[in-house]
């Protein structure tokens, strides 16, 4: 571990707006929240943030990308198509753990499994800079799910110690990036007091999972066919599909056709989409296997806990709590819904 | 249709670029369905499993998946049966001979013909349920020998619904393969002098072997839940029934969700399951 | 795409090949067509895929050689009704324009108010000589539309999907998710959060959330979901402090007509 003066930090950043060809992007207020966004200066960092409105994996895998174009020279015959991978990194600062865990679970399926080229070039072109959280949203629950502090996934983590930050390496690129700024190692001292502030961070949590996540996979399976529980849930639910957008590890899409006015040209891309929207399960005849509400809710909740479990081995909720604070029917929240499941199942 | 010598495919970097196949027979089965026969360019084979899918892909209309509906015993053009029920599928219905398009794939687990060897396999189909299963059916009869018995019940609404009617005369006169056929009605103006009923009305009179018999079904969930209660009812396994399904995948590659069946992706885990996989899950609707 | 007579291979270039295309203004206030023509630059782009023989708006000719007709506006009069019908008979392909002719849009707003008094209101002494139907209908209820663009007014890159899909021999969609979905992309501040109320959880997306992205909220100018489930929302609208009634006016400024066809769908309930 490194410590850095803070205004050594503050040099770096801007040296890195200045010089690195790539955008570097960081947690900013925005109103009465915080977003990541492009930085224009080192000063716009928010070090004691709460939580972001959408988290950064909106710059691996984005709102809408490309997935191939097509065209064709006017009053020519066949079709030119291509495939198209946006390989643009961007520096990435100030990712709360929960945000890196999820990235991480993301990196598992769209790099090491399924090998997604738009996502494995933005990801592999991007530095990570992960910092230590200071503020708790009210939502949020990372510390019972294991995601409030994090030992890999990230180039730089920073924990802001009074004028000086100290710095956890976890790459090479990390490493390199921290070479044209001086450092000096971590005293034992200053890394119990890294140590003390994770530990001390989760007693700022007001809510949690009453029980070990790594138990919610068996706790789902057995609550499958409580319907009850599902449709009381879903009577109140506007399957508007804003739980899942706003998710850190949700990653399904749809594909849309977008054509060009030219009528010779255009492109396939992809966009968001999400599990409780109406038609999210429909096939072409009509047949909707996921037709009521209770039914997309339920999956919902199956996905994060249980189901990428059993593909990917990881607990797909992070505990951010985004889904919470966005739901303007309150009835997102996994920490209440798994809580509810476990009570009822040892009532 | 990979082609190994190629190191971006080798990579998985070009998983969303589709190669350009060319239509060059189109055949008219009713007023929905039609068979597109499709050439790929020299030297790339689709080398697919029978019960595999490909995405298809027309400029300026879009992209759906179709099970592949000829054998990988055939050589050359392969061949997708399509039903017009969709803004995609409408469209595909108005390309003709020489048109290209997109073709990525082949995706999906087929039928684990390996597994099958030696079995007698009883083929039921419903309506466009055909499509997927005349692959393997093809490739059974293809391959003499290297199966048991071979059965195969196909069952429509109406008479105006069979597709493929050359070969159903084929299978019909087949000597190495029993076919039966029957269709839910007969509307006025349509003529039949075969069977009506549902198609489970089939299953019984077969006397089939439970120990040696494997079943291969495809059709609509209505037709699949009640065929599969009919096949065990008549004392087959679960473990000896496979059934191809229908999602709508947009990526075909595990990704994008549309397919999910509770844990499973019918894009990765399918279209062809064992019945033994799906039977207790709710979203199978089996 | 090789021949020139495949449905998909139309050769935009070819001024034979172009579809004939009419657009038609009924009762609204004509600002979708406005968008159209706030194509700007890209004007000169459709009018190479199709061939425009009508727009009142735009040009001064006229011609009845049309197959696909957009029309705006909704029907008020026993003469918008005739004028529809025989619409209907030269055009292949009938498209509604924005929400007066998708769902009545806000022309609905007088559906439920006392007729002679909101002629009065609007045109004060010559109310005498406005010949209207009480209620404000949209274009399917007098003939077969094929597809809806709706808004108010309408996105203009809906509607280049729209065109460029007749052209390529497909089907214009709409989404049928709300704008909530949008507006998170955004990363809006909600509308809720910023103590106003929004229709966006239940009103169709495809606008981009551009209302709540310039601060405002959702009017629900895109008619509703397919399936909104308007009791959970009624309770939300509730919970932030509304009264029934005030609900009930948020509902009503675009969703009058719906909301009535669907309350009849459903067996009178409301």
């Amino acid at each position: 571990m490194k410590i850095i003066d803070r205004s050594d930090f503050t040099a770096l950043i801007s040296e890195l707006i200045a010089e690195d060809p790539r955008e570097v992007v960081g947690v900013q207020a925005d109103g009465d929240g915080y977003v990541f966004d492009s930085l224009e200066s080192a000063s716009d960092l928010a070090f004691e943030y709460d939580l972001t409105r959408l988290s950064p994996k909106k710059y691996v895998m984005p709102q809408r990308e490309t997935l191939l174009t097509y065209r064709r020279d006017a009053g020519a015959a066949d079709y030119e198509m291509r495939a198209e991978a946006d390989p643009t990194g961007r520096i990435i600062v100030g990712v709360h753990p929960y945000d890196l865990a999820a990235i991480r679970q993301l990196d598992k399926i769209f790099i090491d499994t399924l090998h997604d080229e738009p996502y494995r070039r933005k990801r592999e072109n991007s530095v990570l800079i992960g910092l230590t959280m200071q503020d708790v949203a009210d939502t949020c629950f990372a510390a019972s799910m294991d995601t409030a502090s994090i030992e890999s996934g990230y180039d730089l983590m920073v924990t802001e110690l009074d004028d000086e930050f100290a710095v956890d390496i976890g790459t090479f690129e990390g490493d390199q990036l921290l070479e044209s700024v001086p450092t000096r190692n971590a005293t034992s001292e200053e890394i119990d007091r890294v140590e003390t502030i994770e530990t001390d961070l989760e007693a700022e949590f007001e809510r949690g999972l009453d029980f070990p996540p790594a138990e919610l996979p068996s706790l789902l399976e057995a609550s499958y066919d409580d319907m009850d529980f599902w449709e009381a849930y879903a009577e109140q639910c506007l399957s508007c599909g804003t739980c899942n957008v706003v998710c850190p590890t949700c990653f399904c899409f749809s594909v849309d056709m977008v054509r060009e006015l030219d009528g010779d040209s255009g492109r396939q891309e992809r966009r968001w989409d999400g599990c409780l929207l109406e038609d999210f399960a429909t096939v072409a005849q009509g047949e909707n296997f996921r037709e009521e509400v209770a039914q997309r809710h339920r999956h919902r909740f199956m996905r994060k806990g249980w189901y990428i479990y059993e593909r990917y081995g990881d607990i797909a909720c992070v505990g951010c709590g985004r889904c919470t604070a966005h739901c303007v029917a309150g009835v997102a929240d996994p920490c209440e819904v798994y809580n509810e499941l476990r009570e009822a199942q040892h009532a | 249709m990979r082609s190994h010598a190629d190191p971006q495919f080798a990579r998985g970097e070009r998983e969303y670029q589709p190669v350009e196949g060319q239509i060059v027979w189109v055949e008219t089965y009713t007023d929905d369905d039609k068979l597109f026969v499709i050439d790929l360019p020299d030297g790339i084979d689709l080398d697919h499993e029978p019960g595999q899918f490909v995405q298809l892909f027309v400029p300026g209309v879009g992209e759906a998946p179709f099970s592949i509906a000829s054998s990988p015993t055939k050589d050359g053009p392969f061949e997708l049966c399509i039903r017009a029920v969709g803004n995609v599928t409408n469209a595909i219905h108005d390309l003709e001979s020489g048109d290209t398009v997109g073709i990525r794939g082949p995706y999906g687990t087929g039928f684990d013909v390996d597994a099958l060897a030696g079995e007698d396999l009883l083929f039921v189909a419903g309506g466009i349920g055909l499509a997927p299963l005349r692959s393997i059916i093809n490739y059974a009869l293809d391959r003499p020998g290297e199966f048991g018995e071979l059965t195969t019940l196909y069952g429509c609404t109406e008479p105006a619904e069979q597709l493929f009617p050359d070969e159903l005369a084929a299978w019909a006169d087949s000597p190495i393969m029993d076919y039966h056929e029957t269709v839910d009605g007969v509307p006025a103006g349509q003529e039949w002098d075969g069977n009506t009923g549902v198609i489970t009305s089939l299953i019984p009179p077969l006397d089939f072997d439970p120990a040696t018999t494997v079943a291969l079904v495809c059709g609509p969930p209505v037709m699949y839940r009640f065929v599969i209660k009919s096949l065990r009812e008549n004392g087959l396994p679960d473990e000896r029934i496979y059934l191809s399904l229908e999602r709508n995948m947009h990526c075909g590659r595990g990704l994008c969700g549309h397919c999910q069946l509770n844990e499973l992706y019918v894009c990765l885990d399918g279209p062809v399951f064992n019945y033994t996989t799906v039977r207790d899950k709710e979203e199978a609707e089996v | 795409m090789s021949d020139g007579d495949s449905g998909n291979g139309r050769q935009p270039g070819d001024a034979d090949e172009r579809p004939r295309v009419a657009f038609f203004d009924f009762t609204g206030c004509e600002g979708d067509q406005l968008q159209v023509l706030n194509l700007e630059d890209r004007l000169l782009d459709l009018v190479e895929v199709v061939e425009i023989v009508s727009f009142r708006e735009a040009m001064t000719e006229h011609s009845e050689d049309y197959e696909i007709a957009f029309i705006e506006g909704g029907v008020a009069t026993a003469h918008d009704e005739r004028r529809l019908t025989r619409i209907r008979t030269h055009a292949d392909t009938v498209i509604a324009l924005g929400s007066c002719a998708s769902f009545a849009g806000i022309n609905a707003l007088r559906n439920d108010q006392d007729f002679e008094r909101v002629k009065e209101r609007v045109y004060g002494e010559d109310a005498h000589r406005i010949s209207s139907y009480p209620v404000a209908r949209p274009i399917d209820d007098v003939i077969d539309v094929d597809y809806e663009i709706p808004g108010c007014p309408i996105d203009r890159e809906e509607f280049v999907q729209a065109v460029t899909a007749l052209v390529n021999g497909a089907e214009p969609t709409i989404p049928n998710y709300p704008v909530c979905l949008q507006c998170k992309f955004e990363e809006n501040l909600c509308a809720f959060e910023r103590g106003e109320t929004c229709l966006g959880p239940i009103t169709r997306g495809g606008c981009g959330a551009t209302c709540v992205s310039e601060g405002t909220h959702c009017w629900g100018c895109r008619g509703m979901v397919e399936d909104p489930n308007e009791d959970a929302y009624t309770a939300v609208l509730e919970a932030h402090g509304l009264t029934t009634e005030e609900i009930l006016d948020e509902y009503q400024l675009y969703w009058g007509f719906e909301r009535e066809q669907r309350a009849v769908a459903d067996g009178g309930e409301s």
